[in-house]
């Protein structure tokens, strides 16, 4: 993927140039293995610190919110399922944006690449498919399809859903994935194995809010955990005020998920949170088949009413 | 300064003769990660880590604390009536704390214990723990600690210091306290170690490859600093979460609440994060730190300039790495501290240079 | 879909229960906290979702 980057250093420099956006969101290399920072490109000199590779996996949507200026911004197919949910909610303007579309073959994991090589990760370059990891101890080779993030390897939107400029022709979409699949595996538990499985998965969370924040639609100018008058959830540690926390953020995505993965990606000591949002995700689909940020002319399912909604929770 | 030799054979046996007269924490590997936990007998440390993923800095300063507790029974004659909490301040010693964790907790001490000010909570814990440090053979390619005012093999902060050699360990007795530790723990006999321990510290340093500049920044103008046209681009990528403030060892800040359930109630402090919103708001609703660039360039200003100015003990960070390797965004310290240092190459203050 | 995430993270399905009753629906709304209070009553006193003081340090 890692070609796209010279059409996108000229896509820049040109919009720049032209003056068709004050400024461009992109990604530049980063100081550690596996990781791009998010950047912000305002000359068209300094166009040639943008980057693209299969580290960019952070959504460059929340970035634009309540922003002004004309901006020129890469979009990955979900980044661009959240500039239309962003837009939607009226967080940016279409007429603010030339929405510069990158098709995604998936971005890769570097938890999992941790998890399955020996010593300190020192260098991870990619190659096509091949992903090879240089450790203290060695060199080992992956498919990139093994060390993809999960969203991603079961993503069906690689193509952004709007664009004004494409860097390459769009990849082809996924078809035959299960999205659902680990959603199905806590459906299958029985009530006390759910809660004991929640209990384990939410035991590291630190309450950072790396997940909160690095999510698109989280933009709240004051977030309930972080209101006082009434204070909605405690503020220490304890597991229920962790759960509470994780759970309201959770349903305040409801049917505007994408399942980008920012939050998980995000989270430095690696919680699943995105089953929370995938299980909202998968009933919105099952009850409203709605998926999140498709379409400009559509309301999402939870701000719309419809005759036909399904009402059978009401008895 | 005595150096004792432990044969590894003999550090199980050892530790158990320790936990007699006191409680015992060292690190622990949990999924995948290691973090520092109180060890149940006959549980031996995991010492084979590189760097704990969280700082032990919670050892003293947990991440929620209860203070003070009381009851709003009104029957009760002691209704609303704040008491100290009932906790246990008995000895313990941290087995397998790295150099550069000791050392924060050194720096941090300098803001929980001042002459104005003690902090009962933070010196009660530090004051009954032994630190047991575990030098550093193999620091991560994000070590920077020998540019940070520490170092794989430092000192300070610790009691005793554990070098690994193939079928033992040097400790060195660095205070009373270690001393008395490895006297509870049955490690008597002295060797001279001094020379081994200087070959493994120098290869050590050796090394570690990753630097921080910070030589200008004490001569640096702070307005200069405050005010330099790179603000922008160092926090542009910042979402505001507290990954960083949260793993540094360095990082003290907290937050009091009182919770109260069923008419009785605590009064805790949590770990805070200057990297939070709301960690500025005024009552009346005005926050001074209104916006990112504003709180990211707190961070780096207090790390790396108010700090070194107040107290002259050089940063306020001992090179870790913990924030540049789990900051979501890869916003890396080292990089804003190059680019403050050469604003203070120019930019000069006579006064601070003092 | 809140009741159906509940449930997801192991909260009992009559733990939680809507209802759309008019005004003028009295029987209706004495039938359906009848039906609700029996349902809870069966299941026991809430054990999850409850915070009874902070289990902290």
């Amino acid at each position: 993927m890692s070609t796209y980057t010279d059409t996108m250093r000229e896509t820049a420099r040109r919009l720049l140039q032209e003056c068709k956006v004050e400024l461009v969101i992109g990604f530049r290399r980063g100081s550690r293995p596996m990781m791009n920072e998010p950047c912000l490109v305002r000359k068209p000199e300094d166009a040639d610190q943008l980057v693209w590779d299969s580290n960019c996996g952070i959504n460059l949507a929340n970035y634009l919110t309540n922003r002004k200026e004309k901006i020129g911004i890469f979009a990955k197919g979900c980044d661009s399922r959240n500039i239309v949910t962003h837009i939607l909610e009226n967080k940016v303007q279409r007429d603010q944006l030339t929405v510069i579309g990158v098709p995604c073959l998936g971005m890769i994991d570097k938890r999992k690449i941790a998890a399955a090589t020996e010593g300190e990760i020192l260098e991870v370059t990619e190659n096509g498919d091949t992903i090879t990891v240089k450790t203290a101890a060695g060199e080992k080779q992956f498919a990139k399809a093994e060390v993809m993030q999960q969203n991603c390897s079961v993503c069906t939107h690689r193509n952004p859903v709007i664009h004004d400029e494409m860097i390459a022709d769009p990849v082809p979409e996924q078809t035959d994935v299960d999205p659902y699949a680990d959603v199905a595996a806590i459906d299958a538990m029985d009530l006390e194995e759910r809660w004991a499985y929640f209990d384990d998965l939410l035991d590291p969370c630190i309450r950072c809010y790396a997940c909160r924040n690095a999510c698109p639609l989280c933009y709240c100018p004051t977030c309930f955990v972080d209101e006082s008058k009434p204070q909605w959830v405690g503020k220490g540690q304890d597991a229920m005020d962790v759960r509470t926390f994780h759970f309201l953020r959770a349903y305040h995505c409801a049917g505007r998920c994408t399942d980008c993965g920012a939050c998980e990606r995000a989270c430095p000591v690696g919680i699943n949170m995105r089953l929370l949002t995938k299980k909202l995700n998968k009933d919105c689909k099952e009850l409203y088949d709605w998926e999140a940020g498709l379409s400009l002319d559509k309301r999402p399912a939870l701000d719309s009413y419809q005759a036909n909604d399904p009402e059978n929770f009401i008895k | 300064m005595k150096v004792i030799k432990i044969e590894k054979s003999q550090w199980a046996e050892g530790l158990e003769k320790a936990r007699q007269s006191m409680r015992l924490i060292g690190p622990v590997a949990e999924k995948g990660y290691h973090s520092f936990q109180e060890l149940a007998p006959g549980q031996a440390p995991d010492l084979d880590f590189q760097n704990s993923r969280l700082s032990p800095k919670g050892l003293a300063f947990p991440q929620s604390e209860v203070m003070l507790t009381y009851t709003m029974d009104k029957n009760d004659p002691e209704c609303g009536i704040m008491k100290e909490a009932d906790k246990d301040y008995g000895p313990r010693a941290v087995i397998g704390i790295r150099p550069c964790d000791a050392k924060a907790l050194a720096l941090v001490k300098m803001n929980f214990d001042t002459d104005e000010y003690k902090d009962p909570y933070w010196l009660n814990l530090y004051n009954a723990t032994t630190f047991v440090g575990l030098a550093c053979d193999a620091p991560c390619a994000t070590c920077f600690c020998t540019t940070a005012g520490s170092g794989p093999f430092d000192e300070q902060g610790l009691d005793v210091l554990l070098v690994d050699q193939p079928e033992h360990y040097l400790a060195k007795a660095l205070t009373d306290k270690g001393t008395q530790w490895l006297q509870a723990a049955g490690f008597t006999a002295e060797t001279d170690g001094a020379a081994a321990i200087d070959k493994a510290k120098s290869a050590a340093q050796a090394r570690i490859t990753a630097k921080i500049e910070t030589e200008h920044l004490r001569g640096a103008d702070t307005m200069a600093l405050y005010n330099a046209d790179f603000w922008e681009d160092v926090a542009f990528a910042c979402i505001n979460c507290g990954t960083c403030t949260f793993t540094c060892p360095t990082c003290w800040c907290f937050d009091i609440q009182d919770e109260t359930s069923r008419g009785q109630g605590v009064r805790m402090r949590n770990w805070d994060s200057c990297m939070f919103p709301i960690f500025t708001v005024h009552t009346t609703g005005h926050n001074p730190r209104d916006t990112k660039i504003h709180r990211v360039r707190q961070r780096f200003m207090h790390k790396l300039k108010y700090f070194v100015d107040k107290y002259d003990q050089g940063i306020m960070c001992v090179g870790c790495g913990r924030c540049v390797n789990q900051c979501p965004v890869n916003i890396d310290i080292r990089r804003a501290s190059a680019l403050m240092n050469r604003v203070g190459q120019d930019a000069r203050c006579a006064v601070q240079e003092g | 879909m809140m009741k159906n995430l509940l449930e997801f993270m192991g909260v009992e399905p009559d733990r939680i229960h809507f209802s759309w009753i008019s005004s003028a629906e009295s029987t209706k709304f004495v039938e359906v906290v009848n039906k609700i209070t029996a349902k809870v009553k069966a299941i026991g006193p809430n054990q999850r979702f409850v915070k009874q003081a902070a289990k902290v340090a």
